[in-house]
């Protein structure tokens, strides 16, 4: 059930505007991705094999500027679309279809240089005119891209050749080459991209059955190195324990990304799997309205971090799995550091920061809690935790829409449970018409010079200032990071174990002894 | 044919009273003690049954025993309110059509037929989006579903009444239909009817149950059995308890409903073969 | 004969329409913008407005349903906002799982339920009557999905013999797949539904027992088998068939639970889907075609009790006006 709810919100909340670090573009030779999963990955292996893959998040369509979500990602980010940069497992980013790239001085002009002998699925050889079609459809009016607010710097794209790209900007943007990592290079003939694909990956689109699989083949004119397995079958879930069973039955290889720790231990005990604890980028806040009292004043917001001890409540949802983390950033985000001693677990200091607020007497608020899991699990646990220093919550369980409405667009809300699924997200803080009010002028300031610093040591530097002010604020409460688990069969190698930004790079899977 | 032995009709009625009625202290109780606080998560996760929690604890420590004892009180809640809603709306829309002249009966038939044509599940769909997924939700959408059935039960009855002699002749001695509808009518279609709606009540706390399953019933942190059995489904094999003892609690109200009516109908029509 | 089938045919259309108008105003009542589905955090009030009026739901309702109803009798159900992919070939693929599941299942639950229900009624006074006809008890009152989650522990995880759940990609390229896919979820919906169909059974069947033309003929010297045969059946079977057009269309409905106990790609799922992202032509285009289902369902039970039943025949009868008054 929530599964459903999740994936949706999931898509809804792809909060992209980020800025990037890794501006230099290094050109990695293809076919390199980061840490990966599974340990016999030297082991023999089937190069014909199928690798069944289990998932929870189905594609709505197959076109990710037309609102295809977290699914599309998953399935084709990288395995059927290739973008000019790829952003690897460990987060990094790296030249895919650019083979390289050169910036102007003022840094408003970036210069791209295509690969050659880089085909579509089609037949139809790359060039430089496909690769501004895809920028543009990205950009374009009827984009419901998540990405497209982030791309809005991009002033006009030029194609000198057929082999260059030459992109102007109106302001410097740092994160413009992470930021092309997530465009699909798309054939700028292709027609019905909904469901159909025409992409340069190491795969084709096969089949997909609508409410259950969707396969790729290895596509034999690959430009790079070729897929280590011959095909991939997404098979898609609605609820975890079905997921969960299909794997148990060996109806699935791997699952991509586990929602509850509750079957893991079926997992754990068994030869047969490995449990593989991986990075994941999604962080759940407690979110106040920072305009509204009492919650404008930063000693009551303090109160509150201190009052509710994450360390149960991680424990209680994800058992020994997830990441305590004290502020936005997680550590996969460059400019991460420990911030979980800024506001300990401690009630009774929380106790008597409410009395120096002036609310000794404690007082009451409502929690708007999505009614998917785990934020209504959160909410009872933070209402008994808030009990114990005199505070009432009232959960009041809204629907995904809901959450959009009255949280999101009206501002009509105390304080939200919420969670954030993308990386690099912290800039959020500096915006602040956001839906959680933080507004702090020096941080909006850093956030901006951060975008238009000119090294990736600039822009890490003002970032980490803005995390440890964020922090100091409790701008909100941020309760834990989210495990990313991906449990495979152990005959499984060389999957990606982060999921960043849900994507699941399939080509470098090899799957040992035989097929079946 | 041969000789029927028949199990003594009390013996059906004592059951079902004992067995719904277990379920019914236990709601009551949860009214003046609990063994834990509702949302007390005090506990470890998915604690084993034994002491000092009876029955364990589910994924946030929350005590098992408390949380199904509340969950009485929600199935209890579900069956009294849908039975409240589908018998008065039943009721009404079935003395409606049975005293109606065809044509409207045929119209309120139709109508009766696409409401039951249109299942509980797909009712609580539209009730909980176009509301809140809450129990009320739930209880109303249950409620509606069975009014149609109730109604249409009623309209035959009522029509097998009203087709008696004793009417006829209360008619021509003028009495008023409001009268009639009291003196002669409800009296004698009450048995029929009041065991049908013991039936609907199991039916209304099953209906609960699936929906909590799907999530379109009270939200949590209120216990339902059926959301405690979609929660416990992932950990069957940790902790069996959460996911066996919502079910037995679930068949022991359902199963003494169920043999209240029958026996209530045996004591009340004797010459009904009918047992069970 | 002719008479009554033009009335049922012209109340089943009639009966079409009103359940159209009811589920085209019904999901327009609901709160919430559907537009909201299509959009990220971020969206501008000017990408509000153009997705709403992508999706056409910036038009007066009466426009609305003018080319909803112009677009049905095209047999056109619409195109999915969440997707835009048209909603009409995604059913059709779906019931290749839900139809199979529902007659399978309803099929499974007659053929236990005849026999069970005959031997309760005729040995009522047996233990082993009384046995049956206590475990059709508990078969009432035991939820669906909890039967589903049982057999899936044991039959399933314990001792790996038949999936838990899904459906093969290819759907019936190799039926021996789909049917062993099948096999759980038909055996959890036709336990719990052969239960109540067992208790109607019994009390035809003891109806029919302790009826005077059977003890007349008994008394004539017929067998009893003969005298069942001759008089019996037929009368048991009328008020049987009766409910069976009943619990066919609650079987078809209940797949939803089950569906989403074993995943399997059916109608429930897609509903369910459609519901949690308030995805109109999805909702619309599932109710309407499961509703129709119903109601031609309930129809085809008419005429086939009517068929049977020669005392029936006279009214616009059956199910439909009870004891035709």
């Amino acid at each position: 059930m929530n599964s459903k709810t999740t994936s949706l919100i999931g898509a809804a909340l792809v909060l992209a505007l980020a800025l990037a670090g890794c501006g230099s573009g290094s050109s990695g030779s293809a076919g390199s991705s980061g840490s990966t999963g599974g340990a016999g990955a030297t082991a023999a292996y089937d190069p014909d094999a199928t690798i069944e893959i289990g998932s929870l998040y189905e594609p709505q369509n197959l076109d990710n500027t037309a609102g295809g979500g977290q699914g599309t990602t998953e399935a084709f980010n990288g395995n059927v679309y290739e973008g000019l940069f790829r952003l690897t497992d460990d987060g990094k980013v790296e030249s895919l279809l650019a083979k390289d790239h050169t910036v102007s001085k003022d840094g408003l002009t970036y210069t791209f240089t295509l690969r050659s002998g880089v085909k579509f699925h089609s037949g139809k050889p790359l060039t430089s005119a496909d690769v501004k079609y895809s920028i543009e459809k990205v950009t374009g009016p009827d984009s419901q891209s998540a990405r497209k607010s982030s791309l809005s710097v991009i002033k006009s794209i030029d194609t000198p050749d057929d082999s260059t790209v030459t992109v102007k900007l109106s302001s410097k943007s740092i994160s413009l080459v992470y930021n092309l990592s997530y465009v699909w290079i798309v054939n700028s003939q292709a027609k019905s991209l909904t469901t159909t694909e025409d992409g340069t990956g190491p795969y084709t689109l096969g089949a997909w059955k609508r409410g259950s699989s969707l396969t790729l083949e290895r596509f034999p004119g690959y430009w790079g190195t070729p897929a280590t397995n011959k095909q991939v079958v997404f098979h898609y879930f609605t609820d975890a324990t079905a997921l969960n069973n299909a794997l148990l039955t060996k109806a699935v290889d791997v699952v991509t990304s586990e929602q509850s720790p509750d079957a893991l231990a079926n997992f754990e005990n068994s030869g047969d799997y490995k449990v593989n604890n991986g990075q994941s980028t999604t962080k759940l806040l407690l979110a106040f309205n920072d305009r509204k009292a009492p919650f404008d004043k930063v000693l009551v917001r303090k109160a509150i971090t201190s009052a509710i001890d994450n360390k149960k409540l991680l424990s209680s949802i994800w058992g020994k799995y997830g990441t305590l983390i004290g502020s936005m950033v997680p550590p996969t985000d460059p400019w991460y550091e420990d911030l979980t001693t800024v506001n300990p677990y401690d009630p009774n200091l929380a106790k008597k920061e409410l009395a120096e607020a002036g609310y000794g007497n404690g007082f009451s608020f409502t929690l708007d809690t999505p009614n998917y899991d785990p934020h209504p699990t959160v909410a009872t646990f933070v209402k008994s935790e808030l009990a114990k220093v005199g505070i009432t919550v009232n959960i009041n369980v809204i629907t995904a829409d809901e959450w959009y409405t009255k949280v999101y667009k009206n501002r009509d809300f105390a304080a939200t449970l919420q969670e954030h699924v993308n990386d690099r997200d912290v800039v959020w803080y500096g915006n602040p018409d956001f839906y959680w009010g933080y507004d702090n002028p020096q941080v909006t300031k850093w956030v901006e010079q951060a975008e238009q610093s000119d090294t990736a040591d600039g822009q890490t530097a003002l970032l980490k200032k803005v995390n440890q002010q964020i922090a100091a604020d409790a701008a909100s409460d941020w309760l834990y990071l989210y495990p990313q688990i991906v449990v495979a069969s152990s005959s499984l190698s060389g999957y990606p174990v982060n999921g960043l930004n849900s994507q699941f790079y399939a080509y470098g899977i090899k799957k040992s002894g035989g097929r079946g | 044919m041969t000789t029927r032995r028949r199990v003594p009709r009390s013996a059906t009625l004592i059951a079902g009273c004992v067995l719904a009625g277990l379920v019914l202290a236990v709601a009551v109780l949860s009214f003046f003690w609990l063994p834990y606080a509702p949302d007390d998560t005090s506990g470890d996760r998915l604690m084993p049954p034994g002491l000092p929690h009876l029955l364990g604890t589910d994924k946030l420590g929350r005590d098992l025993l408390t949380q199904l004892m509340i969950g009485a009180r929600v199935a209890l809640e579900a069956g009294a309110g849908s039975v409240l809603i589908g018998g008065l709306l039943g009721l009404a829309g079935g003395l409606a059509a049975g005293f109606a002249t065809r044509w409207l009966d045929d119209t309120i038939s139709a109508l009766l037929d696409i409401l039951i044509a249109f299942p509980t599940v797909l009712l609580a769909m539209l009730v909980t989006a176009a509301r809140e997924a809450s129990l009320g939700s739930a209880v109303i959408a249950i409620g509606l579903a069975m009014s149609a059935i109730v109604a249409r039960l009623t309209r035959v009855l009522v029509k097998r009444v009203l087709g008696q002699d004793f009417i006829t002749a209360s008619r021509t001695s003028g009495t008023s239909w409001p009268r009639i509808i009291l003196e002669h009518v409800l009296p004698n279609i009450w048995p029929t009817l009041s065991v049908n709606l013991a039936l609907q009540f199991g039916l209304a706390v099953l209906a609960e149950a699936s929906l909590s399953y799907l999530g379109l019933g009270a939200p949590p942190p209120n216990a339902s059995w059926g959301r405690m059995l979609q929660e416990a489904q992932a950990s069957v094999f940790i902790a069996p308890a959460g996911v066996i003892a919502p079910g037995v609690l679930l068949v022991v109200l359902v199963v003494g409903v169920n043999l209240i009516a029958d026996g209530v109908r045996d004591v009340a029509d004797p010459t009904r073969r009918r047992t069970r | 004969m002719t008479v009554y089938l033009l009335r049922r045919t012209a109340f089943l259309v009639v009966s079409l329409f009103l359940a159209a108008v009811v589920l085209f105003l019904l999901l327009r009542l609901l709160p919430g913008d559907p537009a909201n589905a299509l959009l990220s955090v971020g969206a501008s009030p000017e990408q509000v407005a153009a997705a709403r009026h992508q999706i056409g739901t910036d038009r007066p309702l009466p426009v609305q349903f003018v080319s909803w109803l112009g677009e049905m009798s095209r047999l056109d159900l619409g195109t999915s906002f969440v997707s835009t992919l048209p909603v009409g070939p995604e059913i059709a693929a779906r019931l290749v799982v839900t139809v199979p599941l529902t007659l399978l299942a309803f099929l499974l639950a007659v053929v236990i339920a005849v026999p069970v229900g005959f031997v309760a009624a005729y040995r009522a006074g047996t233990w082993y009557g009384s046995v049956l006809s206590a475990l059709s008890q508990l078969g009432i009152a035991v939820p669906v999905f909890w039967v589903g989650m049982l057999l899936i522990t044991v039959f399933s995880l314990h001792l790996g013999m038949l999936p838990a759940g899904g459906f093969p990609q290819d759907d019936w390229a190799n039926p021996g797949d789909a049917l062993t896919s099948l096999t759980l979820p038909v055996v959890t919906i036709a336990l719990v539904m052969s239960a109540s169909l067992i208790r109607y059974v019994r009390s035809a069947t003891l109806d029919v027992l302790g009826s005077d033309y059977l003890r007349t003929a008994r008394a004539l010297g017929s067998s009893f088998i003969g005298a069942m045969w001759r008089h019996g059946l037929r009368n048991a079977v009328v008020p049987v068939v009766s409910i069976l057009g009943i619990e066919l269309a609650t079987t078809f409905l209940g797949a939803v639970v089950v569906e989403s106990v074993f995943a399997l790609p059916g109608l429930g799922g897609m509903l369910v889907k459609g519901f949690a992202q308030h995805d109109y032509p999805v909702i619309q285009g599932i109710l309407v075609v499961s509703t129709f289902a119903v109601l031609l369902i309930g129809f085809a039970a008419d005429l086939v009790q009517r068929l049977i039943d020669p005392r029936l025949r006279r009214s616009l009868g059956g199910n439909l006006s009870g004891d035709g008054a």
